[in-house]
């Protein structure tokens, strides 16, 4: 009813409601408008219906079968009712209150079916990314395709996969397919015509500042980066990061640190000049991505407020930085087995041990390839202070192949496997880094959904087996589980509609939506006419 | 248009050169115009003596080598004749028939796209006050920015001049709706059930409605695309028609990549 009162007076007003700055940038309440509901990285909702007491009486209220999908990655936005989630290159717009669809726009005729983790919202318009590297504008309301514009050419073994970032009307999208040697970079392109404002390549070129730091493979670095990142409006700065140099498991091919891989780089909005950058895995040679999210948090670390960005990342270390200048302020252990470095010193470089390289025969090491944590969501709860991140206790072989480099064919320069290994829900203390409580799971190491916690404090995530699960945002207690079915392999999302508020995630082939139970309402047949 | 993509021909392709090829594509085009448009209608969307043979290979198509076969030895007790053309003609008539089933932009069309443009946005046929394309237009049907990218030409000819053919317009359904609290809007009901209702009305805004907030709602009976272009535009205004909508593809030839 709201919802219709809305429309009215927009009606009267001669205007209807745009996503602008402020709502973007106020973050999540109603709506859920970037991947992150915050551009903070938070995955934080303020709404308070459902709450630690009350989170045993949740029930789906209604499951949308994806036409097609298969290990679903998206984060669903949400705004004024209206769900938008992506698929392989589609995206679909469901009403959020019934789960019925309104319109779908898909491009079956994109060259590479990669998967998808989500959309974008900037004015009446909905965006997202093919598999090929186009971005595609739809109109919210109707689903009218307004532009799809190629941004990059797939024959550079470039593909795109994350949810694109708006902000201040540049839509920033980023380059995926690091395994297989490319270049990665990060690109603006104009929210009005998809026309490129910007382009910063992850990789020097060679000649520039870095490329130093690389052997004669540096045009085919890798250095990806295939997660959306963060944002923040104040110091006008994106947070981003960047993924594994290429080839992965042999690194005598590139002698040094391998710039700007595995990093985190600050990016100026508005030129895409780099601020600063933190490389967290020097010259990689375990595919330890730094891809996972940048929040940024202002806070009290080693005694003194910073503006702080947390990273937790994939090498097993938990990081704190200053997000003005990049200084490293501290790194805590992650998970309990680190086999490759005996910690991180002063200033920010791993104290590696001995042995640790991927070798013909195998090398055993620990965090396993997956890492000690990944893509997967964190959320940050302001109200119990605590960032709860999904770690996995894994540990895996790594192989290295000798074989001359071939980019751009799928070559990694060697292989590794994942054993075993525990999911750990992990509730963690920004300002000490260490583990406030934590949350272990029954499976084998291959969930990858995130987290997301609520004003009301609950935090909903999956467990390692196919349940959508609730825990007390407080101290880790379980308060309510679901069965999906199906593991779980995207993040969770909070919305609200007339007043109900809801929790949605993507199961492999499906959106669920759950909300506190509530009597069913028998209801008449409508009394519908026909018009000749 | 999932149809083509899941069902179509291109799962059982075969490998003959001649498909695909824009030389075979034209001679085909040749023969077909001169032999075989009397029974199965220009375009292949059948006529009075044949059947249509767009329709006809989207779902469980014939292959290459099946069509090769019916033309070259006919289908005895029917009026498909048998033909007397060498392997390589025969060859470009299924290189044809094969390209008529793709995406219209995939073919040559003839006409003056030019011209067709000028009737789409003109007043005469009025497209443009239901369709969209790239945005500009109207919200009340389907997005027409593609529809030479995805569908067959003889498919859109068959839209714009029989309509009301197929009696499928779940999602395309005009839509009135009387709100028990005295609003009435009217547009177009992209979805709805016993228990809610998607509507796109007509300023091109959604509202998402209970049905239970519901007094009336007044559906058409019949779709709304108007079912009269084949008497409002001459033969030539809907070749150009045509032409122009052909054209329409959200991946332009020059981005995509070679075949
Ligand atoms: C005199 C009318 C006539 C002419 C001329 C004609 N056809 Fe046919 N065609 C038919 C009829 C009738 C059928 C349906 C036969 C049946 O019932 O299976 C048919 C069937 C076909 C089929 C098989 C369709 C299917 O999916 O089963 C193909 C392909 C075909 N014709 C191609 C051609 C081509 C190419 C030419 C020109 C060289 C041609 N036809 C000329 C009448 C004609
Ligand atoms: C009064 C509104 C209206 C007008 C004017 C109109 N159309 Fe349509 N059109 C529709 C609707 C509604 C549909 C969907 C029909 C259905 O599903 O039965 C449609 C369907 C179509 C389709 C099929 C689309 C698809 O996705 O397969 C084409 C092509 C088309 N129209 C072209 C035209 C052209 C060209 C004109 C102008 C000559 C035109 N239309 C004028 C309402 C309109």
């Amino acid at each position: 009813m709201r919802h219709l009162l809305a429309f009215g007076l927009a009606f009267a007003l001669g205007a209807v409601a745009q996503v602008r700055h402020d709502e973007l940038a106020k973050g999540a309440g109603d709506d859920w408008l970037t991947y992150a509901g915050t551009y903070a990285g938070w995955r934080y909702s303020p709404l308070t219906q459902v709450t630690a007491d009350n989170a045993k009486n949740l029930v789906p209220k209604w499951v949308y079968h994806v036409p097609g999908a298969r290990g679903l990655q998206s984060s669903p936005i949400v705004y004024q009712g209206v769900m938008y989630v992506t698929s392989t290159n589609a995206l679909t717009a469901i009403d959020a209150r019934t789960g019925r669809r309104v319109w779908q726009y898909s491009d079956p005729r994109a060259q590479k079916a990669g998967v998808n983790r989500g959309a974008a919202i900037w004015g009446d318009r909905v965006y997202f990314t093919t598999s090929d590297n186009y971005l595609v504008a739809l109109d919210r309301h109707s689903g009218v395709l307004i532009f799809n514009k190629k941004f990059a050419d797939i024959a550079m073994g470039t593909t795109s996969t994350s949810a694109p970032l708006i902000a201040r009307g540049k839509v920033i999208v980023g380059s995926s397919g690091g395994d297989s040697g490319m270049r990665g970079f990060i690109m603006a392109l104009s929210a009005d015509t998809g026309e490129t404002l910007w382009k910063t390549y992850t990789i020097p070129a060679k000649g520039e500042k870095g490329a130093e730091t690389w052997g004669n493979l540096i045009d085919y670095g890798g250095g990806a980066a295939w997660l959306s990142g963060t944002y923040d409006p104040q110091l006008n700065t994106l947070y981003w990061t960047t993924g594994n140099p290429w080839p992965d498991y042999n690194g005598d091919v590139r002698p040094g640190d391998n710039l700007y891989t595995c990093s985190l780089l600050a990016l100026d909005l508005e030129t895409g000049k780099m601020k600063w950058y933190f490389q967290f895995t020097p010259h990689d040679t375990h595919d330890w991505d730094a891809q996972s999210w940048p929040v940024l948090l202002d806070t009290e670390i080693n005694g003194k407020p910073r503006k702080a960005v947390l990273h937790a990342n994939r090498n097993g270390f938990f990081y704190a930085l200053d997000r003005v200048t990049g200084e490293f302020l501290r790194a805590t252990q992650l998970i309990d087995k680190v086999t490759w470095a005996k910690g991180i010193d002063a200033k920010g470089k791993p104290i590696q041990l001995p042995n640790i390289e991927p070798t013909p025969q195998g090398n055993w090491i620990c965090p396993s390839v997956k890492g000690a944590t990944n893509w997967m969501g964190q959320s940050y709860n302001p109200l119990t202070g605590l960032l709860y991140v999904l770690t996995l206790e894994q540990c895996g072989m790594y192989f290295r192949s000798s074989q001359e480099p071939q980019p751009m064919k799928n070559f990694s320069g060697g292989g590794a496997t994942e054993e075993g290994g525990q999911v750990v829900l992990r509730a963690l203390d920004p300002k000490t880094g260490k583990r406030a409580w934590e949350y272990p799971m029954t499976g084998t190491g291959r969930m990858w959904t995130g987290t997301v916690s609520t004003a009301g404090g609950v935090i909903f995530s999956g467990d390692d087996d196919g349940h959508f699960l609730a825990l007390n945002a407080k101290n880790g207690k379980n308060l309510w589980h679901f069965n999906l079915g199906e593991m779980l392999t995207a993040s969770p999302v909070i919305y609200s509609v007339d007043g109900k508020q809801y929790v949605a995630v993507a199961s492999a082939t499906a959106v669920f939506s759950f909300g506190l139970f509530e009597p069913a309402v028998g209801v008449d047949p409508p009394v519908i006419r026909l018009r000749k | 248009m999932p149809l083509l993509a899941q069902h179509g021909r291109y799962l059982n392709d075969s490998q003959h050169p001649s498909i695909g090829k824009p030389e075979a594509i034209a001679a085909g085009a040749k023969f077909f115009g001169g032999s075989c448009t009397g029974c199965h209608g220009p375009d292949g969307g059948g006529g009075a003596r044949g059947p249509n043979l767009v329709h006809r290979s989207l779902w469980h198509p014939l292959s290459d080598e099946a069509i090769f076969q019916v033309i070259r030895k006919g289908v005895p007790g029917t009026d498909m004749p048998p033909t007397q053309l060498t392997d390589e003609q025969t060859w470009s008539l299924v290189a044809y028939i094969h390209a008529l089933t793709g995406p219209a932009s995939t073919n040559v069309i003839p006409g003056d796209a030019a011209a067709g443009r000028a009737t789409y946005w003109g007043a005469k046929a009025g497209c443009s006050g239901c369709h969209a394309v790239l945005g500009q237009g109207g919200r009340l049907a389907p997005d027409l920015s593609n529809v030479g990218g995805s569908r067959p030409i003889a498919m859109i000819r068959e839209s714009i001049l029989e309509p009301a053919k197929d009696l499928f317009f779940l999602g395309n359904e005009a839509a009135t709706v009387v709100l028990k609290n005295g609003q009435t809007l009217s547009g177009v009901a992209r979805n709805r059930s016993n228990y809610s209702l998607q509507l796109v009305d007509t300023k091109g805004i959604l509202h998402l409605i209970s049905m239970t907030d519901v007094k009336e709602l007044t559906l058409s009976a019949s779709t709304p695309m108007p079912t009269d272009y084949g008497k409002r535009l001459s033969r030539v205004e809907l070749r150009d028609l045509l032409a122009y909508l052909a054209t329409l593809d959200s991946r332009p030839a020059a981005e995509k990549g070679g075949k």
